[in-house]
């Protein structure tokens, strides 16, 4: 007699798996649906707090003051004030972070000399920074732009020169015995190799600059995003603080999410397709 | 005519540190063009460094080296080295194409040819790291051939992989050769391999010195198990060892 054996514990194939799952459970699993619910648990949590404690305004207060701050006008012109230093500070400190980081990544001198200096300034925080800046540039646009500089600049220097001496030693060779041009090893041997690394390290720079930027004009006083929340604060205003705080976080979650995150995945795209 | 000429060649790493290791010392032989010449030896006698050398990755400490192409102008040079060294973020044909001078339709045909002789035509778009090894090891075969070199050096190119891939490359190798008649200079420490494709074996002893030059005049294409293919795999080998027992004597008695 013959009995067909039932395997006791057969893993299922990819195919089988894709096709025993319902639709909703993919995509209550997947990446997407994961994001969402952090962002809910978070807005419950807000909610709960606000419920909880007087001094923290609920989303309808928040949401109401950033109107009227719309309304009074004064939105715009702040929020381009500061976008204008963040933006010209981190565009400094991604030229001067990729000179710096190519050199430190190609020369053993270059790096014996900026080793120490990149160290230091990578340990010194935002707020030391902006203290500094404004004692030595006062209240204009010079305080808050150097001080985005130099606080995101060791982010970029870092990622660079690792990227750059990560460039594979067997690579260089093997395009030196075959005599490829300077320019096309620039290009498709070069340049792939770092731009992730380019990448990720102006993303660090845009999320630590950012910060620079808003103690900068905190302590500054010369208008602009981090001036117009510590005048709420200083007022006593939670709901205007708050509404400030939400403006410029869900600005930088924006940005990142949507240009930063897909620009790093467009330069990572070979990596993707090979796991 | 000799496409590769060396004359008492010598490589010192790290001169004048105590450092200082002579790796290969007094090397001559030349290469006549079409020919497949194998350099064998133990572990660690300069057979790597010997090939830097020649494809101008590493610089000699003394002698002359000298390569001429049929055309008369700076010699080609193609290069399999003991592992694919592609660039994972270009596909299987841009990596063909990086090391090609000019971009036309030729050259491009031409890669597509050396692709496909070596079973991978279908394969073009892919990534490096979505290849098997065997398989981008291939690309890397391909790669070699495919820009005509007056000369082709290659390091090891199957000691990364399992006997039987290896020996289907090696028979693909055979018949690659046999169509486009580069000169070859083959390194390996397998005497069995080394017989199966070459015309003539360079052995270097430890020390980086030439042990014997041995012509093997056999007809192809050679087979495994053709009897006087495994006859004079097995002499060979036997002057090895002799070369090995006596080098260790040599060695014992310094
Ligand atoms: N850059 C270097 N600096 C110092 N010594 C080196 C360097 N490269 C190689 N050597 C030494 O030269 C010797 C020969 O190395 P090589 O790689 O040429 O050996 P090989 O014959 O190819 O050995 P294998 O069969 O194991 O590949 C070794 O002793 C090695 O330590
Ligand atoms: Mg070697």
């Amino acid at each position: 007699m013959s009995t067909t054996m039932a395997p006791v514990k057969a893993r299922r194939s990819t195919t089988e798996k894709d096709k025993a799952t319902p639709a909703w459970q993919k995509r209550l699993t997947s990446d997407r649906a994961a994001r969402v619910a952090a962002l809910l648990s978070f807005f419950v949590f807000w909610v709960l707090m606000s419920a909880l404690f007087a001094r923290v305004p609920g989303p309808v207060e928040v949401v109401q003051r950033l109107a009227d701050e719309f309304s009074r006008g004064e939105v715009f012109g702040n929020f381009g004030l500061t976008l204008y230093r963040f933006g010209v500070g981190v565009a400094l400190a991604a030229v001067v972070g990729i000179a710096i980081g190519v050199i430190m990544g190609l020369s053993q001198l270059g790096r014996a000399f900026f080793e120490s200096p990149v160290l230091v300034a990578l340990s010194i925080p935002a707020i030391i920074w902006s203290f500094l800046t404004v004692m030595w540039f006062g209240f204009g646009d010079l305080s808050p732009i150097i001080t985005t500089f130099l606080t995101s600049v060791p982010f970029v220097i870092v990622n660079v020169a690792q990227g750059v001496r990560g460039v594979s030693r067997d690579l260089r060779d093997m395009s030196t015995t075959y005599k490829v041009p300077l320019s096309r090893r620039i290009k498709d041997l070069v340049l792939p190799a770092v731009t992730g690394y380019v990448a990720a390290g102006i993303r660090f720079a845009i999320i630590i600059g950012w910060n620079g930027v808003l103690l900068a004009e905190w302590f500054g006083g010369g208008g602009g995003v981090g001036y117009r929340a510590r005048w709420w604060y200083d007022a006593n205003r939670f709901g205007g603080f708050a509404a400030w705080v939400v403006l410029f976080v869900g600005f930088i979650v924006l940005l990142d999410r949507f240009v930063l995150d897909r620009a790093i995945r467009r330069a990572f795209r070979w990596r993707d397709a090979s796991a | 005519m000799a496409v590769l000429t060396i004359k008492n060649l010598a490589k010192t790493f790290n001169v004048g540190t105590p450092k200082a290791s002579r790796v290969l010392d007094d090397i001559s032989f030349d290469v006549r063009g079409g020919t497949f010449v194998s350099i064998v030896g133990p572990s660690g006698c300069g057979k790597s460094t010997l090939l830097n050398i020649i494809s101008g990755v590493e610089e000699h400490t003394s002698g002359d080296i000298s390569l001429t192409s049929d055309a008369g102008g700076p010699a080609r040079m193609g290069y399999v080295f003991q592992d694919p060294r592609l660039l994972p973020w270009r596909s299987v044909m841009k990596n063909m194409m990086y090391v090609q001078d000019d971009r036309s339709e030729a050259t491009v045909s031409r890669a597509k040819k050396y692709l496909d002789m070596v079973g991978l035509a279908k394969n073009a778009d892919f990534f490096p790291g979505q290849l098997s090894g065997g398989m981008q090891q291939r690309v890397g075969i391909a790669r070699a051939f495919a820009v005509e070199p007056d000369l082709l050096l290659m390091d090891e190119p199957f000691s990364h992989l399992d006997a039987i891939t290896a020996r289907g490359l090696r028979a693909q190798l055979q018949d690659i050769w046999a169509q486009s008649k580069k000169t070859v200079v083959f390194v390996t420490h397998d005497v069995v391999e080394a017989v199966e494709l070459s015309d003539r074996i360079i052995v270097l002893q430890p020390g980086g010195r030439i042990y014997e030059d041995i012509t093997i005049d056999l007809p192809r294409p050679r087979r495994q198990t053709d009897p006087t293919v495994a006859t004079l795999q097995a002499e060979v080998l036997g002057r090895l060892e002799t070369m090995k027992a006596m080098s260790r004597t040599a060695s014992a008695v310094a």
